[in-house]
């Protein structure tokens, strides 16, 4: 590996050079100044928070703009199919527990991910020194050769849209690639150790902090993403390849049932107000960049606890007479974990099938909703009708209220569970009066 | 035609070819057999165990090329699959795992020509642009009477027949094998189709056929009137939404729910 040396300039993206006349930062002013028009009218008639309107027009106008806000400033980066919103909440908070200033930590905490959704953030603290941002798996790989991040979380890759199965091969690979390429310049590494395309990725960084979240879906994790052979999985040593030796390694972090176990012996208690055993998971990857980025562990943890609903997750809303806790669900490992957390009896179920969604609801059958049976389940949104099928078949008792008012608006005793998939979530989140 | 107690309906390999789902193709026939009160057990098996010669169906789903091959190389060294049909088993191949069942087939980027299992006169190399959809397709009872078979196809590759076989159904809409018009492949007790995942869920006539070749007699209507009207009413929702849809790959909800 090379010397720690500064980037050269010319590796820094240069976008299309329109607009030669104006100086640089007075071009960009401009590009963010239309953007923050464009969000202002977005949120004035209702249409959303504004955030991916001000991210595209500041981008279309700027295309330098993604390159030059993420550059100099100290970046944390999470990333990963599940579980990423959440974990940049908490680090975000982990990390403003410790710079006198908050408003010195700048995030999209709206999960807006993409390039644009970013640009946005960082649109309005232009001048914080630290970001925590969210980013989407596709664009990990510039945001680590543009950005530099000191860490980057790796949560896992998962089956999202099925349709999209075929990249979740390629996208470990470009991952594994960029870091690679960048070698002592790159992040340290904070990777869930039982996801084995995150693990191979992550070898390629200079440092990878293993961290064992105390959940594994291995149901996407067939084949050996170094040889293609099958792979084993053993209850004590995990997942390993008979092919070329590949294979899960030792925590530096653990969740375990008191709390979380860190380097050197050191244990903490874990008391979080997110609910669920991924979102301890979620937080043993916080707690651990946290830490890559100077924060004290007991400092990070305190900070976290206070964490409630991110970006609309967990949260309470109201509908009529009745008051319904949040969650969402996006593919089947998501489900399976946030089946789990759901408490009340009758619970609701919302399925929809819009693009953000995935077309094709095929995954209902790769949920386990047998571990409902006993309880009543309300099945709503415009797939209702399939959700419905699965749970006659698992033997689960339900009705069926396609509509998500009418479902939302029947009486129900105490707090009601509601699951759904993206796009009945954010509905949900507007008829319920949730705002982030 | 086989007589065991319980009856086994065996998913091969789901780890490998399971990617959309298809455990539900196994959990409606295990299902539909319990609830006309025959006794009935879901078999998993993946690579390294052997795979059961007892079973009365056998499935295979959908996955990614070099899931494919390696499924292929177990089930050829394994062998069971092949001693489990000659005594007379149902196999049921979706999408991937039809595929596999032919005689050749094509993966990766420079389309590498790999033997399949010999199990259906099918030939499958990659097609002009990937199908992707809700599909439609006619299939004919041995009684005689046309059922509408509904399912959602996502593969790249586009399947021939050869002498030995003989379509599934007619497509009504979608691509189906290669877009000629056929869809899926029966030839003896081996049954191939390529809308993938729980196809079976929306289909419960093509679900009891394969019940009733592998238990080699007629099994009645289920016994079950909430679920019969709730498959009806699913499958009536998907067929007018594939009618009515202009990309049957995107506009795919049901229409009829208000938000
Ligand atoms: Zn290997």
């Amino acid at each position: 590996m090379g010397a720690m040396a500064s980037i050269p300039a010319a590796q820094v993206q240069r976008g299309r050079p329109i607009g030669p006349d104006l100086p640089r930062r007075a071009w960009r002013g401009a590009a963010i100044g239309a953007g923050n028009l464009a969000a202002w009218a977005s949120r004035a008639s209702g249409r959303g928070s504004g955030a991916s309107i001000r991210g595209q027009v500041i981008t279309t106008l700027y295309p330098r703009a993604f390159a030059e806000l993420i550059a100099g400033r100290r970046i944390a980066a999470v990333s990963g199919t599940n579980g990423k919103t959440t974990t940049t909440h908490l680090l975000t908070a982990a990390l403003r527990s410790s710079v006198a200033d908050p408003h010195d930590v700048v995030t999209n905490a709206d999960g807006a991910n993409l390039r644009e959704g970013i640009a946005s953030a960082l649109s309005q603290r232009i001048h914080a020194p630290i970001a925590v941002l969210e980013t989407d798996e596709q664009v990990v790989p510039d945001l680590v050769r543009l950005g530099h991040p000191e860490v980057l979380v790796m949560l896992n890759f998962s089956r999202d849209q099925l349709d999209r199965h075929h990249e979740i091969k390629s996208l470990g690979k470009k991952w594994r690639d960029a870091l690679q390429a960048l070698g002592e310049q790159g992040p340290v590494v904070v990777a869930n150790l039982h996801d084995p395309l995150v693990s191979w990725a992550a070898e390629a960084a200079h440092t990878t902090i293993w961290v064992d979240m105390g959940v594994g879906w291995t149901q996407d994790a067939a084949l050996c993403p170094e040889c293609g052979a099958v792979l084993r999985y053993e209850l004590s040593e995990g997942w390993s390849c008979p092919g070329c030796g590949l294979a899960q390694h030792a925590p530096d972090y653990a969740v375990d049932a008191e709390g979380l176990r860190g380097p050197e012996g050191a244990h903490w208690p874990l008391q979080l107000a997110v609910p669920g055993r991924f979102n301890r998971g979620n937080a043993a990857c916080a707690l651990a960049a946290a830490v890559v980025m100077g924060v004290q562990p007991t400092t990070a943890l305190q900070a976290m606890a206070g964490v409630t609903a991110p970006a609309g997750r967990f949260s309470i809303g109201h509908f009529g007479e009745t008051s319904a806790r949040l969650l969402l669900a996006k593919n089947p490992a998501g489900w399976s974990e946030s089946l789990l957390v759901m408490q009340s009896d009758p619970v609701i179920l919302a399925i929809d099938s819009a693009i953000a969604d995935g077309t094709d609801v095929s995954w209902l059958w790769d949920v386990d909703y047998e571990q409902l049976a006993g309880r009543h389940v309300v099945c709503t949104g415009p797939r209702a009708q399939d959700l419905a099928v699965r749970l006659s078949y698992a033997g689960v008792g339900h009705s069926l209220v396609p509509s998500l008012g009418e479902a939302m608006h029947a009486h129900y005793d105490g707090t009601v569970d509601v699951l759904a998939t993206y796009t009945a979530f954010l509905t949900l989140c507007k008829m319920g009066g949730v705002t982030w | 035609m086989v007589s065991h107690n319980p009856v086994r309906i065996v998913v091969v390999y789901q780890s490998l070819l399971g990617i959309y789902g298809d455990r539900g193709n196994a959990m409606v026939l295990t299902q539909r057999l319990r609830r006309r009160g025959i006794d009935a057990e879901l078999v998993m098996v993946e690579p390294g165990s052997p795979v059961p010669t007892d079973g009365a169906v056998y499935l295979l789903g959908g996955g990614e090329d070099l899931a494919q091959v390696a499924a292929v190389n177990a089930m050829r060294a394994d062998g069971g699959i092949f001693h489990a049909l000659e005594d007379g088993a149902v196999l049921f191949a979706v999408c991937a795992g039809y595929q596999i069942a032919g005689n050749t087939f094509t993966v990766g980027d420079h389309d590498e020509v790999i033997e399949g299992l010999g199990l259906v006169d099918a030939t499958t190399r990659r097609g002009p642009v990937r199908a992707v959809g809700e599909v439609l397709s006619h299939w004919t009872r041995p009684d005689g009477l046309e059922v509408v078979l509904s399912g959602f196809e996502n593969h790249g590759g586009y399947t021939t027949l050869g002498p030995a076989a003989r379509p599934l159904a007619r497509i009504e809409l979608g691509v189906g094998n290669c877009g000629d018009g056929t869809e899926g492949a029966v030839q003896g007790q081996v049954v191939c189709t390529y809308p993938h995942g729980p196809n079976l869920v929306r289909n419960p006539a093509l679900a009891d056929w394969l019940l009733e070749k592998a238990l080699g007699r007629t099994l009645g209507e289920l016994p079950d009137e909430q679920l019969n009207e709730e498959l009806r009413v699913l499958r009536e929702q998907r067929i007018t939404v594939a009618r009515h849809s202009k990309n049957l790959a995107e506009d795919t909800r049901w229409l009829g729910a208000r938000r």
